[in-house]
């Protein structure tokens, strides 16, 4: 075999790109081998190993930028929580996209998304003036001055009829409680949390940018934000430009409002609930047991831990982007978590983030159980309750 | 028994186990009184429980033998087993020791016959064996013990059993009644010899030691192969029991992790390789896999290790295991990891996952009760700007092989010698 | 010594059970025992305090405990050393492994009996050898950073020491040391080394006589009583010291030959150590051009790990290259470094190294180095096997190439001492990993040769991992990278293990003591010298060249370099040496005094000799854990199997005795015997023993040799069960009755 060729400039450039741990890595293995990919079968669990593509980042060396290999990545965490070398696995992978997309070259199936976040302020190809369709048949406040809390809700939630539920749930529970709070409504920008995942750091720079300079102009202090994603993004990326907010999930809002009896779910609807966690509101943010006490505190429901869960959480597959992949039946890992699910015993698998309800409610779908399992964000199992 | 004690000629050393052995009776042939003060009930802490050393498979209990030989000939040193150091005042050349002395129930007059054994109805978890097997509660740590001398648990203490198995010592040596006590003795140096732990291999959570039963540490891998071990020394799954013919040891289990230990823990790669050999000598058609990051066998070792790889039935694979599942039906273990010569992902059932638990110092644990020692953040006793006299040794200085550490508690009573000097 | 002996039986712990104690008392009688008491409970006050009495009131000085094991309660039977002192095992050797009542049981108890009164009325009280005109200096040799520490440390615990230099100022390999690898939090940065500091210590601390550009002409003597020539300046000097610590070091690897690493193909290709010397130095160049170096790589394993150079890892070198990559790189963070790798060995907290080194961006490549060479331009580019992108790769040019080259002890350079016999087609027999080389090291004027014997790869160790400062000369220790291969700290930590065991020796003989392993031990062996035939077995087989000889082959023993092991007795054919309590007529006579029934049939005898260190240990613990073995054995606990003297076979053939097993330590490579060839050179006369056994006609059969580990109780039963089994299909010893 020919000999290939380090190249320091290369490597030099990915670092630059935002890669500064990658010479760090001591190529144990633990991050391929803990990758949700290992579990599934197909040609991208096959080819795609973040050790080897790390490997060649480190190196300069050719062969990472392979399109179907580079943009695999769910960004889950479980790599990084677990690397040995505190190695800042989705960092690396998030540089060596941004290498290739930086240079034009976005895989296609992005290409309209990116444009639809330039265009619109989100990735879902709908007009700005839609944002607060979601609010129809509610009666959600503006933020002001004397609001405490400006609610954030996802562009998922604010564009995909599905989860436009739980933004009601959500809306609906805060107002029950009795929380102060507020929505900007049309002029927000997507939070550009997967925009800078999969590599476009230029369009994440303005969505953040355009973002700030609103919420600090409504004089935003403390946001609760409905998606993980959303919540990581304010307190990780937007901090480093200079955000300076309270941010909360809203599942650690409700956990209040429940302890101070401001809520008291009182259904007794009597059903075995699994929780899944979403990767960024568990790995990624800490925040494992608000959820679990919130389903705790409905009477009657039965909570039934998944095989993998808390740290060890299996990813639903939608961050990092892939939320816009195309992944063959057979090779979802939200079919891998619904079978879970079914295996517990569960009738519910409820979950805290709208990507993690698209994609286990797609592999409900496509494994035809949705007879058995109901797929439910949880704050919607919560409004129920009540 | 040392009865007149001169404190600038006498060595106090806290811990029984090899690195403490070797310190008291190395210090006590250069002519110098020794303590030692052990907090089991035998010498020869963790390497008593180990089945053989690498590289040469010889049984640990063969140099304990020597050792004790040297200390049963030698009227220097002091033994005190069952008693912990609680606090160490003064200075170099004049320290004065508090020592905690817990019951065992049974004093010297001990023939170490069993009667008191055959006396006792309840079985209590063999800490020996890691808890794999029980002992009566009046028992003798093992067989090789020294002091042989047998210990009454205390959970049978003030019930009726207790008094059968007094009244079935013929020679008054069971003592019901003891009690806990301090004594103070006076020491021109100490030297802290308390040895290591295992990492607790259940933190390492995407292992699943403790939730599943045939994934084991490598401490508890000696007492499988032991021959006074749970199954007699014939390797066995402790879900069932069956003999184990395909064995997988993941490397590095909390060490070179800065989640777990950051520091190598010096002695797993070797230590796993032994154990290799142990299944290899038991089984024809034993299929051994080693999953490592790098081998670490330094110096002479290097020969083992390529002695092991050499045998066909050993396959080493570079890479570290991720997930590991255990099937609740059959017991058997599934390690998925990757093969970095070939790429290829290999997902294996095993009857047995070893996993090379990291050297913890006990340090890290029980600090030296006295003033001023300085550790490192992961616990070990620093060289540097240490208190004059009280000297760290073994694997609470760094983590060491047995030779390693002997070397190093040989080299400790030097220093200890110096500060009963001054 | 005119003996009244005084035997006392326990029969606690099942003892009186088991045995007819009045039979056994009657025997005591019959062997004129002066007095013979049975006690419930020997070991208690009472009995110890009875037998204290007799001591007194009866005079008794020859006292014989039949009762538990040897190895425990010690402490509670010791009389004094003018007191003869015999331990008969009737608990965990007779009463704990057969069954009870039986005749055969009894029969057992009473052979041991038996046996007990003999040794003990042929034993002396011992006299220890206080040799002449002691002195308990240490002479160190060799002053680089061992010798220097293992000087200093030993001065300072109040030992006046000798080190001797070769060259003219101290420093050995650290002279050309820049800077140490971390030895403390946060084991990220390097640490200073301040070798002039280090010298200074030396030249002010009293204790320490010092010479540099000085070579150990001779060691002639014993520990104690070493005589010690040294050559400085043409001149000869003299000292007597008492025991000798080794610290000559290592030599890095002769880069010339890795020739498959391209060394001599450029001079910009430099060892280790030519690197170190340059930041020592100041002047980091590539020596090409004399330009900076902007750019570099590490090749590791440089000759090490590689069956064709040194097997073995060196152990330091992944660290030390750590540490110089380190060095490029606080110098300039830029400048591109890269090490190729086989395995990154940083154990311990070096790990934490390793990892900084990473996060100064040094590219780590992990394969075989495949080839070197000039890019044409006056830079050298690497290329090597990646294991982990699966494919070669190939390095940027770099200025200068670093070969990581392995350790050579310095007692690993020199001729064998004897010159090899050639084999038949003319090739040299191979050398014996153990041969001694003439390195000029010790020079000294032993029979056996002038250097430590070496193990394997010519370190001078002895391959023990509980005592890792044995070596095979009493009284002399290696230590530092001559022992084996290992780093700075440990090297110092070496150094001061070294140096206690060189106090430990001179306090041990100067009061007439053994060392390890049996320390403490106040026999010697004494030799009566009229009936010595200077067949040399004795000189050529001491373990530890304890023997020396005159011009007329006369043995010169040396007992303060003897370990007591009693090999020099088993090999004498002459029976001439003995220790005041173990001697050949001594076992013999234990041997003739076993009780051999005429009557085969049910009765036959099997004399098992135990080495007292394993197999002894190993009888004793069958019995702790109830295992019961088969009741024709005779159990003779020997000293070593080395010891066992070949008249013992026919000793007991010729009374009868239908078969004889010498249960003894593992030799071969990973040896476990205590006195290193014991167990081997056993092994070999035992093939001697066929002749004996045809002059008998007796079959070959009837006398075996076990390799037996203190663990392998467990096989014992069936290891005795086999071997009666086949001394039974063999019939009755043809010798019986006779």
């Amino acid at each position: 075999m020919e000999p290939k060729n380090i190249l320091l400039e290369m490597k030099d450039y990915i670092v630059e790109m935002g890669a500064e741990t990658i010479n760090w890595c001591m190529q144990c293995g633990l991050c391929t081998n803990l990758c949700p990919w290992r579990l599934v079968p197909g040609q991208t669990s096959e080819e795609f190993n973040i050790r080897h593509m790390q490997r060649l980042g480190q190196m300069g060396i050719e062969g990472f930028e392979d399109e179907n290999i580079l943009f695999a990545c769910s960004t889950c965490g479980m790599c990084q929580n677990n690397c040995p070398r505190g190695v800042k696995i989705i960092d690396n992978v998030k540089a060596m996209r941004a290498s290739i997309v930086g240079g034009g070259m976005v895989p296609a199936g992005l290409r309209p998304i990116l444009g639809s976040c330039h265009a619109n302020g989100n990735p879902w190809s709908g007009p700005r003036e839609n944002r607060t369709k979601w609010q129809e048949g509610l009666d959600i406040p503006q933020f002001g001055p004397d609001t405490e809390y400006f609610l954030f809700v996802c562009c998922h939630s604010c564009y995909d009829p599905r989860s436009m539920k739980i933004a009601k749930s959500i809306a609906t529970l805060l107002q029950k409680g009795g929380v102060s709070f507020g929505v900007i409504g049309v002029e927000e920008n997507c939070c550009g949390e997967s925009m800078r995942k999969v590599g476009d750091e230029e369009l994440f720079q303005k969505l953040a940018g355009a973002n700030i300079e609103l919420f600090n102009a409504k004089g935003v202090k403390k946001i609760i934000t409905t998606s993980p994603h959303c919540l990581w993004s304010f307190k990780n990326d937007y901090a480093q430009l200079g955000a300076d907010w309270e941010v909360v999930h809203y599942t650690e809002i409700l956990g209040k409002l429940i302890a101070e009896g401001k809520i008291a779910p009182v259904t007794k609807s009597g059903k075995k609930v699994s929780f899944h966690d979403p990767c960024y509101l568990g790995r990624h943010s800490g925040i494992y047991d608000a959820p679990r006490e919130l389903l705790r505190s409905i009477p009657g429901i039965e909570v039934k831990e998944l095989e993998r869960s808390r740290e060890l959480s299996l990813c639903c597959a939608g961050g990092g982007g892939r939320i816009w992949g195309e992944v063959p039946m057979g090779e979802r890992f939200g079919e891998l978590r619904v079978l879970d699910a079914v295996e517990t015993g569960a009738e519910v698998l409820a979950t805290a983030c709208p990507y993690c309800v698209n994609m286990l409610t797609d592999a409900c779908n496509s494994l035809n159980k949705q007879d058995v399992l109901e797929i439910r964000e949880l704050s919607e199992v919560l409004v129920d309750s009540l | 028994m040392a009865d007149a004690q001169d404190s600038a000629r006498t060595i106090l050393v806290a811990g029984g186990g090899i690195a403490g052995l070797s310190a008291a009776v190395e210090a006590a042939e250069a002519g110098f009184q020794v303590i030692l003060v052990e907090r089991e009930p035998y010498l020869g802490g963790r390497v008593a429980r180990m089945n053989k050393y690498f590289p040469k498979l010889c049984p640990p209990q063969c140099g304990l033998e020597i050792n004790f030989r040297r200390i049963r000939n030698n009227p220097l040193i002091q033994v005190m087993t069952m008693a912990e150091v609680e606090k160490i005042e003064g200075e170099s050349g004049d320290f004065t020791v508090g020592i905690r002395v817990n019951p065992r129930y049974v004093n010297e007059k001990c023939t170490g016959c069993g009667k008191c054994s055959e006396a006792a109805q309840t079985s209590i978890p063999n800490f020996f064996d890691y808890g794999m097997s029980t002992v009566k509660a009046a028992y003798l740590p093992h067989e090789f013990a020294y002091p042989m001398r047998y210990v009454i648990a205390p959970q049978v203490i003030g019930t009726p059993e207790a008094q059968a198995i007094e009244a079935a010592c013929e020679y008054g040596a069971v003592e019901t009644d003891m009690a806990q006590k301090s004594v103070e003795v006076k020491a021109g140096a100490v030297i802290w010899a308390a040895g290591w732990t295992p990492y607790d291999i259940s933190a390492i959570a995407y292992y699943g030691a403790g939730k599943y039963r045939n994934v084991v540490s490598n401490v508890v891998m000696e007492r499988l192969a032991s021959v006074n071990g749970p199954f007699k020394g014939i390797i066995s799954r402790p879900s069932d029991g069956k003999a184990v013919k395909k064995i997988a040891f993941v490397q590095c289990a909390g060490s070179r992790d800065e989640n777990h230990l950051a520091y190598c823990s010096s002695v797993c790669c070797l230590a796993s390789l032994k154990q290799a050999t142990y299944l290899l000598d038991q089984q024809a058609d034993a299929e051994v896999s080693i999953f490592y990051i790098d081998i670490r066998a330094l110096g002479r070792q290097e020969a083992f290790f390529e002695k092991v790889r050499q045998d066909e039935r050993v396959r080493l694979v570079k890479g570290k295991p991720g997930e590991i599942t255990e099937d609740p039906a059959t017991g058997m273990v599934t390690v998925q990891v990757e093969d970095q010569q070939t790429g290829k992902t290999l997902r294996e059932q095993f009857d047995l996952v070893v996993l090379a638990a990291g050297m913890a110092p006990a340090t890290s644990q029980q600090k030296i009760p006295a003033s001023g020692v300085v550790y490192d953040d992961f616990g070990f006793v620093v060289s540097k700007g240490q208190i004059p006299g009280i000297i760290g040794v073994g694997c609470d200085r760094r983590p060491a092989d047995v030779s390693s550490t002997v070397q190093d508690a040989t080299a400790a009573v030097l220093k200890a010698i110096q500060a009963c000097r001054r | 010594m005119e003996k009244k002996i005084g035997v006392y039986i326990c029969s606690g712990c099942g003892i009186g059970d088991s045995i007819d104690l009045e039979a056994l008392s009657a025997l005591a009688g019959e062997h004129k025992a002066a007095v013979c008491r049975k006690d419930p409970f020997l070991c208690g006050a009472e009995g110890v305090a009875r037998i204290k009495a007799d001591l007194e009131g009866e005079g008794i000085n020859c006292v014989v405990v039949a009762a538990c094991s040897p190895r425990v309660m010690s402490d509670v039977f010791d009389f004094g050393p003018d007191k003869v002192l015999e331990r008969v095992n009737l608990r965990e050797q007779v009463a704990w492994c057969q069954p009870a009542g039986e005749e055969d049981t009894l029969m057992m108890a009473e052979d041991a009996l038996r046996m007990g009164l003999v040794k003990a009325s042929e034993s002396e009280p011992l006299e220890p050898f206080i040799a002449e005109d002691i002195n308990k200096k240490i002479l160190v040799v060799g002053g680089g950073l061992t010798g220097m520490t293992a000087a200093l440390e030993a001065a300072k615990a109040g030992y006046e020491t000798v080190l001797v230099e070769k060259e003219e100022a101290l420093g050995g390999y650290a002279k050309d040391v820049y800077r140490l690898p971390p030895c403390d939090p946060p084991y990220e940065n390097l640490e200073e080394f301040d070798l002039e500091d280090l010298r200074a210590q030396v030249a002010g601390e009293p204790g320490i006589k010092v010479y540099t550009g000085a070579m150990v002409a001779s060691v002639s003597g014993a520990p104690c009583m070493f005589d010690v020539e040294i050559s400085q300046n043409g001149a000869n000097c003299n000292e007597r010291v008492g025991s000798i610590v080794l610290a000559t070091g290592s030599v890095p690897y002769d880069a010339t030959k890795l020739t498959d690493l391209c060394y001599g193909t450029s001079p910009d290709i430099v060892t280790a150590r030519d690197l170190e010397a340059m930041f020592k130095g100041g002047a980091v160049k590539k020596p090409s051009n004399g330009q900076p170096v902007g750019s570099v790589a590490f090749v590791l394993c440089a000759g090490s790990r590689d069956p064709r150079h040194l097997p073995y890892c060196s152990s330091a070198c992944c660290v030390e290259s750590l540490k110089q990559a380190r060095y490029f790189k606080e110098a300039n963070p830029e400048t591109p470094v890269y090490i190729f790798y086989k395995d990154i060995r940083s154990t311990g907290n070096y790990e934490l190294l390793y990892k900084q080194l990473q996060k100064d961006g040094v590219i780590f490549v992990r394969g075989s180095v495949t080839g070197i060479d000039d890019d044409g331009s006056g830079g050298l580019v690497v290329t090597s096997d990646d294991v982990l992108t699966r494919s070669p790769v190939m390095s940027e040019s770099v200025d200068l190439v670093v070969l990581a080259t392995g350790m050579v002890p310095t007692s690993a350079l020199g001729e064998p001492f004897k010159v090899q016999a050639p084999q038949q087609d003319g090739e040299p027999a191979p050398v014996a990993s153990d041969a001694i080389l003439v390195s000029n090291l010790l020079n000294l004027k032993y029979r056996q040769g002038p250097e430590l014997p070496g193990l394997e790869y010519g370190f001078p160790d002895s391959h023990f991992i509980c005592f890792p400062y044995e070596s095979r000369r009493t009284g002399i220790y290696p230590a530092g990278t001559v022992r084996a291969p290992m780093d700075y700290q440990q090297a110092r930590t070496d150094a001061m293990g070294a140096a206690l065991k060189a106090i430990q020796c001179v306090e041990m003989v100067s009061v007439g003591k053994a060392v390890h392993p049996r320390a403490g031990d106040q026999s010697y062996p004494e030799f009566f010298m009229q009936r010595c035939t200077q067949c040399k077995r004795c000189t050529e087989e001491c373990p530890f060249g304890a023997i020396n000889e005159d011009e007329k082959a006369n043995p010169l023993p040396n007992p303060t370099r003897c370990r007591r092991c009693g090999v020099c007795m088993g090999a004498c054919p002459e029976r001439i040496i003995s220790f005041k309590n173990y001697s050949v007529g001594m076992i013999g006579n234990m041997i003739k005094n076993i009780n051999v029934p005429d009557e085969y049939d049910e009765k036959p005898r099997i004399l098992v000799l135990a080495c007292e260190n394993d197999a002894y240990p190993a009888l004793d613990m069958a019995g702790i854990s109830g295992l019961s073995y088969n009741p024709w054995v005779r159990i003779i606990s020997v000293r070593c199997l080395g010891s066992v003297n070949l008249v013992w076979m026919a000793d007991a053939l010729s009374k009868g005795i239908d078969g004889i097993l010498l249960l003894g330590c593992k030799h071969g490579n990973d040896y476990q015997c205590h006195f290193i060839k014991g167990s081997e050179l056993a092994n070999t006369r035992m093939t001697k023993i066929q002749e004996t056994l045809d002059r008998l006609a007796l079959e070959s059969d009837r006398v075996k040799m076990e390799q037996v580990s203190i663990t392998d109780f467990n096989l014992i039963p069936k290891m005795l069960d086999d071997f009666a089994e086949k001394v039974n299909s063999l019939g009755p010893n043809p010798y019986k009755g006779f």
